[in-house]
């Protein structure tokens, strides 16, 4: 079958020393930004990005989508241990997780999260790969309409799944349009709203904005809060859970990496979303609900697995369509670019070893990252035990010097300033980055498809709806709109993010 | 009796109102061209002016949302993040990666209210050595160590 002979292909890739390297190095730091709170994996690969372009391609990618399925199961470490979430996709981890660790049963919950973790994962790969091929078959039938409408969707799917307030989410994703239109102007050549600086012929920086936002605001932000690290101790030879916690942890488990691996293809989906789907799922599905919230090892459990699988599987629109459905993703995108990629369905089948290189690694990360979590436990919680004021100057420094680094240029430095200090002020008037980023890496595309498209249709904005998939992309996008308005699916949107 | 405003929502909604506005003054030099053959500046255009509309909608609501004070923000933190990212741009190409990696990581760490002098001196002169060896030695950036 095809699908042995293009995992074999990229096991090939992925199994090379160096790939195995930076699939470890991934995976590596990717646990450690999950353990630790008050730095997300989207700053780490924010930072990162500038370091990948002296990288081969493959490598480039298996290290930073190491990085963010790492994040997955170092996050719920802190979840159980200390309640505070490593990692934003491990909040709901921390309601069962916190309660069994309380109970002194914090050795099971952290291995039934790392279990969960790591059933999620082999099979989040092996869905990437048998739905990729059909996907990315479809979108090579795309055209600039079809493109249009399908970005269109994405970003309305991003908008009704933002964590913030949905019209403020709007406002983002306008923004963050027009922002990545400033440049040069592919068609014509004509700088756009450059206001003569040079540096900006090129566009504002994706990286410098993207570590404004996430690095250096954040940093502000959790500094203003007080920091709270109430640490509770456990002991490693407890760690292994009962034989019946395990079997009652199955079907969460199976259930949580379905919802994962669903609701992680949906444009703004992705970890912190499935996480909180799975959990909802699983206390409504259980015939003692009144246990969750007081330790109930399935509410670990089920979590645990969406939030790896939905990160897993957020890369299947990336890698096919190259449509990015998250920030993360977004980033992606310009680990691409900087390797010189156009992120589309053509990769899979102009270079089949980097694609199934990626895919076969992330079964390879979650094996590694099993070993680096459950023997390696103690490491982490020694980690934590760092106060946090020795660890934020140094990211303040990474955040500097890997902007600098990607033109060698202080310029950067001042837009991710600029960009750190606007990311303050979204914050606290309650509007998300997330979708902001996504405008602004899809703006340029938008455009360009917008425009192809009228010029095909002379100037007949019908277009959009007389071809077929194209119109269904639109009508699914207007159904989103109007499920957002309805007032009675708004109400329960909140009660499911207030969970 | 307090005004009915939401303070928050209507400094967002002034925001893409300016923004809107600062886009379109920098677009409208540019050709519009027409909806079959587009010039640079239609689909910037209308952006700017979607956002602005955006902008007025969002401001109109919150001068009768009822009345929110705009949050608070802890100052410390902020300013002293914006200052060190502030003087790594400056001093970067006149002092060299060593010093200013110092000067920097001193400067952020008085962002914690629980900073201990001695202790962000150790870590300062650790990260600024660590700084050099990872980014200069090992990864070869182009980055001068010392002053010129």
């Amino acid at each position: 079958m095809d699908l042995f002979a293009n995992l074999a292909t990229g096991f090939a890739t992925a199994l090379t020393p160096a790939n195995l390297g930076f699939c470890f190095i991934g995976a590596l730091i990717g646990t450690l930004v999950g353990v630790l709170p008050g730095i997300a994996p989207i700053t780490t690969i924010a930072i990162l990005l500038p370091f990948t372009f002296s990288l081969p391609p493959a490598s480039s990618l298996i290290m930073l989508a190491g990085i963010f399925y790492g994040a997955q199961y170092g996050g719920s470490t802190t979840a159980i241990l200390v309640n505070v979430p490593g990692e934003s996709s491990a909040i709901v981890t921390c309601l069962d997780g916190h309660q069994m660790a309380k109970q002194g049963r914090a050795g099971p919950a952290l291995a039934i999260a790392a279990i969960a973790s790591f059933v999620a994962g082999t099979i989040a790969t092996l869905v990437i790969a048998t739905a990729s091929v059909p996907m990315s078959a479809l979108a090579l039938q795309f055209n600039a309409a079809e493109y249009f409408s399908l970005m269109v969707l994405g970003l309305i799917g991003s908008v009704v799944l933002a964590h913030g307030a949905p019209d403020k989410a709007v406002a983002m994703v306008l923004v963050g349009l027009l922002l990545g239109l400033v440049g040069i102007d592919v068609n014509t050549g004509a700088p756009r709203m450059t206001y003569d600086i040079a540096e900006l012929s090129d566009g504002i920086g994706f990286v410098p904005i993207a570590i404004g936002l996430f690095g250096i605001a954040e940093l502000a932000v959790t500094l203003g809060k007080p920091q709270d690290r109430g640490l509770l101790s456990f002991r490693l030879r407890d760690l292994w859970p009962s034989r019946a916690e395990i079997r009652s942890c199955i079907p969460a488990m199976l259930r949580g990496t379905a919802v994962g691996s669903v609701l992680g293809v949906l444009p703004g989906g992705g970890a912190a979303l499935s996480s909180f789907a799975a959990y909802a799922v699983e206390k409504k599905s259980s015939r003692a609900p009144e246990r969750f919230g007081r330790g109930a090892i399935e509410g670990v459990a089920a979590p645990e697995a969406a939030n790896n699988a939905g990160a897993q599987t957020s890369f299947i629109p990336l890698l096919t369509l190259g449509i990015p459905g998250n920030a993360i993703m977004a980033l992606m995108v310009g680990a691409m670019m900087i390797q010189g990629i156009q992120p589309g369905p053509q990769v899979m089948t102009a270079q089949p070893q980097l694609f199934w290189g990626v895919v076969a690694s992330m079964w390879l990360g979650n094996l590694m990252l099993i070993v680096l979590n459950l023997p390696l436990i103690g490491l982490w919680v020694a980690l934590l035990r760092v106060p946090y004021r020795l660890m934020f100057p140094a990211i303040v420094l990474f955040c500097c010097i890997g902007t600098y680094s990607i033109g060698n240029t202080v310029f950067d430095v001042w837009v991710m300033l600029l960009f750190g200090v606007l990311g303050v002020f979204f914050y606290k008037v309650g509007a998300e980055p997330a979708p902001f980023i996504l405008g602004f890496v899809l703006g340029p595309l938008m455009e360009e498809n917008f425009r192809r498209a009228m010029y095909l249709s002379r100037g007949d904005p019908l277009v959009f709806i007389e071809r077929p998939i194209s119109a269904l992309l639109l009508a699914l996008a207007v159904g989103l709109l109007i499920i957002l308005i309805l007032p009675a699916v708004r109400a329960k949107r909140e009660e499911v993010f207030r969970e | 009796m307090r005004a009915r405003v939401d303070v928050p929502d209507l400094a967002f909604a002034a925001f893409l109102i300016a923004l809107g506005a600062l886009a379109f003054a920098l677009a409208s030099e540019l050709s519009v061209g027409t909806a079959a053959s587009m010039g640079p500046g239609y689909v910037p255009r209308g952006l700017a002016l979607l956002v602005m509309a955006y902008g007025l909608v969002l401001g109109a609501r919150a001068m009768v949302a009822g009345w929110r004070a705009f949050p608070e923000i802890a100052f410390r933190p902020l300013l002293l993040i914006c200052a060190s990212v502030a003087l790594f741009a400056v001093l970067l190409p006149i002092a060299g990666l060593a010093l200013t990696s110092f000067i920097i990581v001193v400067c952020a760490g008085f962002a914690a209210y629980d900073v201990r002098v001695r202790e962000n001196l150790v870590v300062a002169t650790a990260l600024a050595a660590f700084a050099v060896v990872l980014f200069v030695s090992a990864l070869g950036l182009p980055i001068p160590i010392w002053p010129r």
